[in-house]
């Protein structure tokens, strides 16, 4: 059976001038034919514009075509009288967990669809029982959802899709707003779903490594579909795929430069396990058995620090949120850090670990409980101290920065930070371009409207808004959150390239191990508010056991290398990233 | 800061107030409030002090967290006492100095007057804690629902009151958060006259409203999604069905209204 079907599908966003008069079209679906079977699990990918999400829905007749016609489980949704038999069988799962939530109580969220289609009140209490059940969710039905994480919320997104009985769940981008936790469990929900429920699932996402359990992939670009295949064929393309955006999953991508350098290893390989069957294979080269306590020695060498005054210094903070009251919490417990000038610190910690809160003490915007916080060698809670001053000084870019914009045009919104220095206004204007041409943007957009710009341009202005007040020391707080595969690459090359070419000392705060083990000198692991481990990069991952009793995990290479030494490949485990990886590889294993 | 605002809250527990019919806590709040405004002596209090005293015990929501509910009218009740204390001129002067002049009289209309006040907020506040938003807007859309007649939106604006207590507090977090994000970037909200203070707001305000049309975008396409087309042919998962403990909490109210109104006269 067809689930979904379109043809020579059209969609095209209207503009429209101050009186409401068409003045444009820009055509998000060109002409698309597609076909899904019942029962598949079928990922969709494509950067950040691609039209997926417009793709999705029309699965669920919130947008009806322009040209063209899309059946859903064989009824055509431009016709009015099947919108609510479509919506009901294609279920629509969207990516802000906060924003699809309309119950003020889980369960009576997961009642609201059968409510609408007017299922009587027994049967609503069995569906909402089921589905509560089948995400895991049941113990938490009388929970407010703000109390939820991201991961919960989604879940229950879910369960309130699933108690409507669709044949066919659609999933926008679930994942894009949570942290690898929430993900992963987002994830496990939608597999067992499947297996249990026999429904046709469509991934629509920009995480590769979700897409590994696919049966079918469908990458779009600007409107059209430029590759269809099974999760093999697609990522057997790693040049095609990066084209369009995308990468692949950081083994495939490993086996893709192995096998560049002449490796007898298959075409996409997903799992780790078929490179390591692939690499075993190899012969050994003899000579190299002792490389991994070498490789240890040379770590603790890297690690001396050149003494020196920490530009900043946190010495014992603690910080209590909301003391004295129900909501009371130790949110930094006995925190001491010493950053120094021109450094590229990585933070880690899963969600709640109080990372938040310590960057919001770098630049004063919340005091320490107690403790104290030096700046170039000075006590920011000092009398006298002006915290607006170190605020020039510490620059702070929160998470989904974008949102803080506010201004009629762009070059205005990054004055913003300047004026408010006192700066002159050709002097403002001056450093706004300086730091809009450090993010990269071109200066086509500096006179449009911030909101008019897509979602990567539009960090780029927040961030460039606060470069622009030209801060000695740069916070960000997971800078890439949302952004597709190369959207995130270029944003962090920009970073790391003003770190080491303007002398700016970096805070990162990621949830990606990839990035983290890719960019930083230094990584400070948080748990529960305590600081729980500090060290570069090859130090803190090969605590990686730890890291996973914790909630984090290292990069993905880490585990391929652990792997490859267990079948007795002495590579060197504490590669991380993937040039390390080819390095140690092609040291040890010969072509 | 804006967190430790407790008034209109929700307090989950699993109480025999919380588990009333809404409706019923709607209405005996609403006889509790008159009822206050008909005692007019000390005993009368007593009764209504003993009343809430054992609802509040019922309630199972801590003393402490209905008390927090006071703190942003504390303004309002001190404006009140002074008032009532400096402009009732009958009665025996207790204390003069200058012009004011403090009667006995005076302090009792205040002392009583600002017992009215706390009782108000802390009887109403005590339905908010008991009783799910949700419940609430259920409650008030079927009490109201005879003015469908009269073409009131009756479902309609149960629909908005409830989406609009559940992102109440998403809001708040997200002002606190573009606040802090503008100070980040040097915005200063503290100093300055009147109007500057009005146009440093500028800065929060635009990206607030922007995200809550964003949000009520997404939220509409959610709810659509999910088959939403307003109230007809909508049933329910929590109807509201009148049962023995609810008919046994009007009778006790009612009682309690009497009661009070007759030794309060």
């Amino acid at each position: 059976m067809r689930m979904i079907k379109t043809d020579n599908l059209i969609f095209e966003y209207k503009k429209h001038d101050d009186e409401g008069n068409v003045i444009g079209a820009h055509r998000a679906i060109d002409e698309i034919n597609l076909d899904i079977e019942e029962g598949q699990f079928i990922a969709i990918l494509g950067h950040n514009g691609s039209g997926k999400s417009t793709l999705a829905k029309h699965m669920n007749a919130i947008l009806v075509p322009t040209g063209g016609t899309m059946w859903v489980d064989g009824k055509n949704t431009s016709e009015e009288d099947n919108i609510w038999d479509v919506r009901q069988s294609a279920g629509m799962v969207f990516q802000n967990p906060d924003n699809q939530i309309i119950g003020t109580v889980v369960e009576e969220d997961v009642g609201f669809g059968p409510e609408n289609l007017g299922v009587p009140t027994e049967e609503i209490w069995r569906r909402v029982e089921e589905s509560l059940s089948a995400v895991g969710m049941i113990e938490y039905r009388h929970h407010s959802p703000n109390k939820l994480s991201g991961g919960q919320k989604q879940r229950v997104a879910i369960a309130g899709v699933v108690a409507m009985r669709p044949k066919c769940i659609v999933l926008d981008e679930p994942t894009a707003m949570l942290d690898p936790n929430g993900r992963k469990e987002v994830l496990r929900t939608v597999e067992e779903l499947r297996k249990r429920e026999k429904v046709t699932v469509i991934l629509i996402t920009h995480y590769m490594e979700e897409v590994v359990g696919a049966d079918r992939v469908i990458v779009m670009d600007k409107g059209h579909i430029v590759m269809d295949g099974t999760t093999k064929e697609v990522f057997s393309q790693v040049e095609t795929l990066k084209k369009y955006r995308l990468d692949v999953p950081q083994v495939t991508l490993l086996a893709h430069e192995l096998k560049k350098k002449g490796y007898d290893i298959p075409d996409a390989v997903l799992t780790t396990e078929e490179l390591v069957d692939a690499l075993a294979c190899c012969e050994i080269a003899g000579t190299h058995t002792v490389h991994k306590s070498e490789s240890q020695s040379g770590v603790s060498e890297v690690s001396v620090d050149v003494p020196k005054e920490p530009i900043i210094k946190l010495d014992h903070v603690n910080y209590i949120y909301s003391p004295g009251n129900a909501y009371e919490k130790h949110a930094l417990k006995d925190v001491s850090l010493d950053i120094y000038e021109g450094e590229f610190i990585g933070i880690i910690g899963h969600t709640g670990s109080g990372k938040s809160t310590l960057i919001q003490h770098l630049n004063g915007l919340i005091k320490a409980t107690d403790g104290a916080i030096y700046y170039r060698g000075k006590n920011i809670y000092g009398e006298k101290y002006n915290l607006r001053q170190l605020r020039n000084q510490v620059g702070l870019v929160f998470q989904y920065p974008e949102h803080q914009l506010f201004e009629i045009d762009v070059l205005t919104d990054v004055c913003f930070g300047p004026k408010n220095q006192g700066l002159s206004v050709e002097e403002c204007k001056a450093r706004a371009i300086e730091a809009l041409q450090l993010v990269g943007l071109p200066e086509k957009y500096y006179g449009r409207s911030p909101f008019d710009l897509s979602g990567g341009q539009k960090r780029r202005v927040a961030i460039a808004g606060v470069l622009a007040m030209k801060p000695k020391v740069l916070v960000l707080d997971e800078p890439t959150a949302g952004l597709d595969p190369k959207g995130r690459d270029e944003i962090l090359n920009q970073i790391a390239h003003l770190q080491k070419e303007g002398n700016l000392t970096v805070i990162l705060v990621s949830h990606s191990m990839e990035d983290i083990a890719k960019y930083v000198d230094r990584i400070v692991v948080m748990n529960k508010g305590c600081k729980m481990l500090e060290g570069v990069p090859k130090e803190v991952f090969s605590h990686y056991k730890e890291l996973e009793s914790v909630g984090l995990a290292a990069p993905q290479v880490s585990y391929i290398m652990h792997a490859l030494v267990e079948r007795g490949i002495p590579v060197d485990t504490q590669a991380t990233t993937i040039s390390e990886a080819v390095e140690t590889i092609s040291q040890i294993l010969i072509k | 800061m804006i967190r430790d605002i407790t008034i209109g809250q929700y307090y989950p527990a699993d109480s025999k107030l919380h588990r009333l019919d809404p409706r019923v806590k709607i209405m005996c709040t609403l006889f509790f409030l008159i009822s206050l405004f008909c005692i007019r002596n000390i005993w009368g209090y007593v009764v209504a002090t003993f009343f809430l005293a054992t609802v509040i015990c019922i309630s199972k929501v801590p003393f402490k967290f209905i008390v927090k509910g006071l703190r942003p009218v504390i303004m309002l009740l001190m404006i009140t006492v002074i008032f009532n204390l400096l402009l009732t001129k009958t009665g025996t002067v207790v204390y003069e100095i200058w012009i004011l002049r403090i009667t006995d009289e005076g302090l009792r209309t205040a002392g009583y007057m600002t017992v009215r006040l706390i009782y108000l907020i802390l009887g109403s506040s005590l339905m908010t804690f008991t009783t799910t938003p949700n419940a609430l807007t259920d409650g008030i859309e079927k009490l109201l629902w005879p003015l469908r007649k009269i073409k009131l939106p009756v479902h309609e604006i149960a629909m908005m009151m409830s989406i609009a207590l559940r992102f109440i507090p998403i809001l708040l977090e997200e002002t606190d958060k573009i606040m802090k994000a503008q100070i980040a970037r040097g915005a200063d909200l503290e100093s300055g006259n009147i109007i500057q203070k009005a146009k440093a707001m500028i800065p929060i305000l635009v990206p607030l409203f922007v995200s809550a049309f964003r949000r009520a975008t997404d939220l509409a396409m959610a709810m659509e999604a999910r088959c939403y087309r307003g109230g007809e042919g909508r049933t329910k998962m929590k109807p509201l069905v009148y049962r023995k403990k609810d008919y046994i909490a009007y009778a006790i109210t009612i009682t309690y209204v009497v009661f009070a109104v007759l030794v309060g006269r």
